[in-house]
């Protein structure tokens, strides 16, 4: 299963500190969704727009990077170019997928750029440093460590499911979904007793202090794009 | 909040907000068959219920819902790519779900389910951007482009009342999975002593 | 110095009726364990021998509650009325389960949690770190996902997550459960440096061969109470019929008699073809292209960690859509699809596979003949529990059972299911003598049915229980098979032996 953070920057030109990376991803999903297309916004959409690409390539996803460059573009003239001269049901199917993909894709990308760049204790060393509180990092920490498990403990239960036939003999699909998620919360329940035995005898108390193996620092250019993404948000509320 | 959160409480927070996530994560995407896609406010939190209701009978404290709240909030920011909204729809929902747990001294079944229906209202944050905010601003932008006959046509297909439809799917939605959830915890969880 | 002054334990736990209960913990026990001693704890499951390690890292009373009389110090400081987390600097834990024992998603950030849990500067734990991983010869187990490590590598990550902050006292509950002959070598290999830097280990395990060379006192528990105490000497000097009558686990593997049962053997035989599957990843798999077992047989499938044994099973099984290879059986040929109507695996975790809410449900769920009304049905899933000692459990759930009525209701569905191949995976991980012994009778008894029976599993004194067949997989190929029989039986030891 495919969630949560696999940070993997090992081929990397350029890497910010995940400050930074939230600070980028924030900016875009904020200005990209619900911003306009005239004078300052228009300028602003452009630098959001652009930015998932130039990112990309920095981690050296060209494959993805130019096919979110067309598909953008595709998006762009179609809305700009195509839309104007169509009209009716034509307009319709035109307009929709264009819009979501003007408005979403960009963010998207930079989720998608972020997850995969950030790893777990990165991103919980992130959450330490900006002060977020033992309450949320802890169960933070947590919840990304069990998405593998989850899928873990899936996989068995699918696997059992197939050997006894029972998706073809369950037809009731609450049946279905009760067979699914009872034994998956059994684990669930059992994993997390274990887990906090274990994590107790590791010396974890709640609150307690405590430091940090992965070293995050802000550089300067880091410093550059917070202050350019928190710019980028004020002058699209402004305006 | 006089004390201090346990390990144990925090753990479970952490492993049940995934589980929630990933059920939710999963429905999604076999909602996405497109019957269904206008029920999916009303199939998630049936499924999703299911979960959590296991979820509220660990919680003994105020607060930890709220947390739950919190990071579900950003990792359907993050990996769920909906807009910022969706952070707070999340975090008040969760809050609010967390009040009416407390108002059950935290065994209350009828508190659970209730706060199961309230906590479903964390999905508006999936589809209020369709509706307001930018809704209005972008409607106007494209007057110029394509013509006002166009935009009306565009306003009609997404009418205000639906959002109230679709809030209004959720909180049924959250109801029925906390039903659910209650027949599933006494017919496994308590039989087998887990709960 | 590790004291408990007369101490009591009993759990509380909330029964199906919600009424607070007490269960089994420990009796009214009197234990010194001196610094730089080597204890083992054994006995049968629920003996209590688990209580005292968690008694002695805090857990009871600070997690698990219950009723605790006595007193328990460590170096005169009593553990119930020390915090967790400052008995956390003394004594190092290592878990049964490595699933869920770890916090952390990567390696090395596991290694690190307990130091980082103390405060340690950055740079220190980095160095600890390094010189840990060049100790235990684990640097290629840094930085990785744990998602992507073996049982026995997991365990050793956790012992290095003790290593870094060196605790004077380790307890170790069941380490060895999940792993094969090669990773318990490696643990007795970290067990035995521990033991030579001077630190207290306290391990309580079923497994006993690895232990006979490095215990100084063995404990063995019953119901709570320490029934025999032997020393170092008398340890070593235990035979085979000793241990047996002990109701413990064998000190040694050399000696392992075997049950002879090759009297009943048919004729015919169930043969593979074809069968090659590689995992995504395009270096796990397995390559077989022509196989021949006995029909009816009870066939050990043996083989080092990531040699393809549950690859097999998987694929025999039919859970492997993309597998071409072809089983044979009674003259029939069966494709992947076909196979899952054959073949029944009883998995490692049996919680995966147990569904409804009474284990008559469970057995009656795998009849899925729909001819069949569901009285009949009841009537004969009835017949089966009598057999397999479940019949006063029929409307209990699934999940109220110990492991092993468990795995016995999981058996009760695949014979309900018909299937003439049953497959086993490791399903005697972490028992005692008892409850291996009982899991033999059951699979003599499918034997005795008919079934074909392939077993995945590490352990050898199992198979010189019941079973009369031998595959050994090595890197995803079949390098022996053979019927087990008084001749072979020394192949079969020295592989278990010289890993």
């Amino acid at each position: 299963m495919q969630v949560g953070f696999q940070g993997n920057t090992k081929n990397t030109v350029f890497d910010p500190d995940p400050r930074a990376k939230l600070a980028m991803l924030l900016a875009v999903n904020i200005i990209m969704i619900s911003g306009g297309s005239a004078g300052v916004e228009l300028v602003l959409r452009i630098i959001c727009a652009a930015l998932p690409f130039v990112l990309l390539v920095s981690v050296r996803h060209y494959r993805t990077a130019v096919i979110y460059l067309a598909a953008m573009g595709a998006a762009v003239f179609g809305e700009s170019c195509i839309l104007p001269h169509t009209s009716g049901i034509a307009g319709i199917l035109v307009l929709i997928p264009c819009g979501i993909l003007t408005r979403f894709m960009a963010g998207y990308m930079m989720c998608w750029y972020t997850v995969r760049s950030i790893s777990v204790s990165e991103f919980v060393t992130a959450m330490e440093k900006m002060h977020v509180p033992y309450f949320i990092t802890i169960p933070m920490s947590v919840m990304f460590r069990y998405f593998p498990t989850l899928g873990e403990e899936y996989h068995a239960v699918s696997d059992a499911m197939k050997m006894r036939q029972i998706g073809r003999t369950v037809k009731d699909p609450l049946t279905y979904i009760e067979y699914v998620l009872v034994p998956i919360m059994m684990s669930t329940v059992r994993i997390a007793d274990e887990l906090s035995a274990a994590s107790l005898t590791k010396g974890l108390s709640a609150g307690g202090r405590r430091t940090h193996i992965c070293e995050i620092k802000l550089t300067l250019a880091d410093l550059f794009i917070i202050a350019g993404s928190a710019v980028m948000i004020v002058l699209f509320f402004v305006y | 909040m006089k004390e201090k959160f346990e390990v144990k409480e925090l753990i479970n927070v952490g492993v049940f907000t995934a589980l929630y996530f990933v059920v939710v994560f999963v429905t999604c995407f076999i909602g996405m068959v497109p019957i269904c896609m206008v029920l999916i406010p009303l199939i998630i939190p049936i499924v999703a219920g299911i979960p959590l209701m296991l979820f509220f009978s660990k919680i003994k404290r105020f607060g930890m819902f709220t947390i739950s709240g919190v990071l579900f909030g950003l990792i359907m920011f993050l990996l769920g790519s909906y807009s910022w909204v969706i952070i707070l729809t999340c975090v008040v929902s969760a809050f609010l779900a967390d009040l009416v747990l407390m108002s059950g001294k935290y065994s209350s079944v009828k508190c659970c389910v209730a706060a199961s229906s309230v906590y479903s209202l964390w999905g508006i944050g999936t589809f209020i951007s369709l509706f307001f905010g930018f809704r209005e601003e972008y409607l106007n932008s494209i007057v110029d482009g394509y013509g006002q006959e166009y935009v009306d046509k565009l306003a009609s297909y997404t009418p205000a009342w639906m959002f109230f439809v679709m809030a209004a799917m959720c909180l049924v939605g959250g109801f029925i999975g906390g039903v659910l959830g209650t027949k599933v915890l006494n017919k496994h969880f308590r039989k087998a002593g887990m709960a | 110095m590790i004291v408990f002054d007369n101490v009591s334990f009993e759990y509380t736990a909330v029964n199906a009726d919600g009424i607070t209960e007490y269960k089994n913990g420990i009796n009214g026990l009197d234990l010194t364990v001196r610094d730089g001693e080597f204890v083992v704890l054994t006995g049968s499951s629920g003996c209590g021998k688990t209580t005292v390690t968690r008694l002695i890292n805090g857990l009871i009373p600070h997690y698990y509650s219950g009723k605790l009389e006595g007193s328990v110090t460590i170096d005169g400081k009593s553990v119930p009325d020390t915090p967790i987390y400052e008995t956390a600097k003394k004594v190092g834990s290592v878990f049964q389960d490595p699933r869920s024992q770890f916090f952390n998603v990567n390696t090395t950030d596991e290694i690190a949690f307990a130091a980082e849990n103390r405060c340690i500067p950055p740079e220190r734990i980095k160095s600890l770190i390094d010189s840990t991983a060049a100790e235990m010869q684990l640097a290629h187990l840094l930085d990785r996902s744990i998602f992507g490590l073996s049982g026995g590598e997991k365990q050793l990550v956790a012992c290095a997550g003790i290593n870094v902050l060196s605790p004077d006292i380790i307890v170790l509950d069941e380490p060895s459960s999940n792993l094969d002959s090669g990773a318990v070598e490696k643990l007795k290999a970290v067990l035995g440096a521990w033991k030579s830097q001077g630190k207290t280990i306290i391990i309580a395990e079923h497994r006993l061969y690895f232990l006979r060379d490095l215990a100084d006192r063995m404990l063995i528990f019953e119901n709570g109470r320490v029934v025999r105490e032997l020393d170092s000497a008398a340890v070593s000097a235990l035979s085979y019929a000793e241990t047996d009558s002990l109701g413990i686990r064998p000190m040694s593997l050399s000696d392992i008699p075997q049950c002879s049962r090759l009297n009943n053997r048919r004729a015919e035989v169930i043969s593979f073809e074809n069968f090659c599957f590689t995992y995504k990843d395009g270096k796990h798999g397995i390559n077989i292209p022509k196989l021949e077992l006995p029909a009816g047989g009870i066939v050990a499938v043996i083989g080092k960690n990531g040699a393809g044994k549950s690859t097999l099973a998987r694929n025999i099984c039919g859970l492997e859509k993309k597998c071409r290879g072809v089983m044979t059986l009674d003259g029939k040929p069966l494709n992947a699809k076909q196979r899952l109507n054959n073949c029944y695996m009883i998995m490692q975790d049996v919680n995966h596979q147990l569904f409804t809410e009474s284990v008559r449900d469970e057995v009656m769920l795998s009849m899925t003949d729909k001819t069949v009304t569901d009285d009949v049905k009841s009537a004969k899933a009835d017949e089966i529990l009598l057999q397999l000692d479940l019949a006063r459990f029929a409307d209990t759930h699934p999940m109220a059972l110990s492991g092993g009525q468990k795995q016995r209701t999981a058996i009760a569905s695949g014979i309900a299911s018909d299937k003439s191949v049953i497959i086993f995976d490791e399903p005697t991980s972490g028992l005692d003598l008892a409850h291996m012994k009982q899991v033999a009778a059951e699979i003599t008894k499918l034997h005795e049915m008919g079934k074909t029976i392939l077993i995945v599993t590490h352990d050898l004194e199992f198979i010189m229980a019941c079973c009369d067949h031998v595959l050994m997989l090595e890197q995803g190929s079949v390098v022996r098979n053979y019927p087990l029989t008084a001749e072979t039986s020394g192949m079969l030891k020295s592989f278990f032996m010289n890993a």
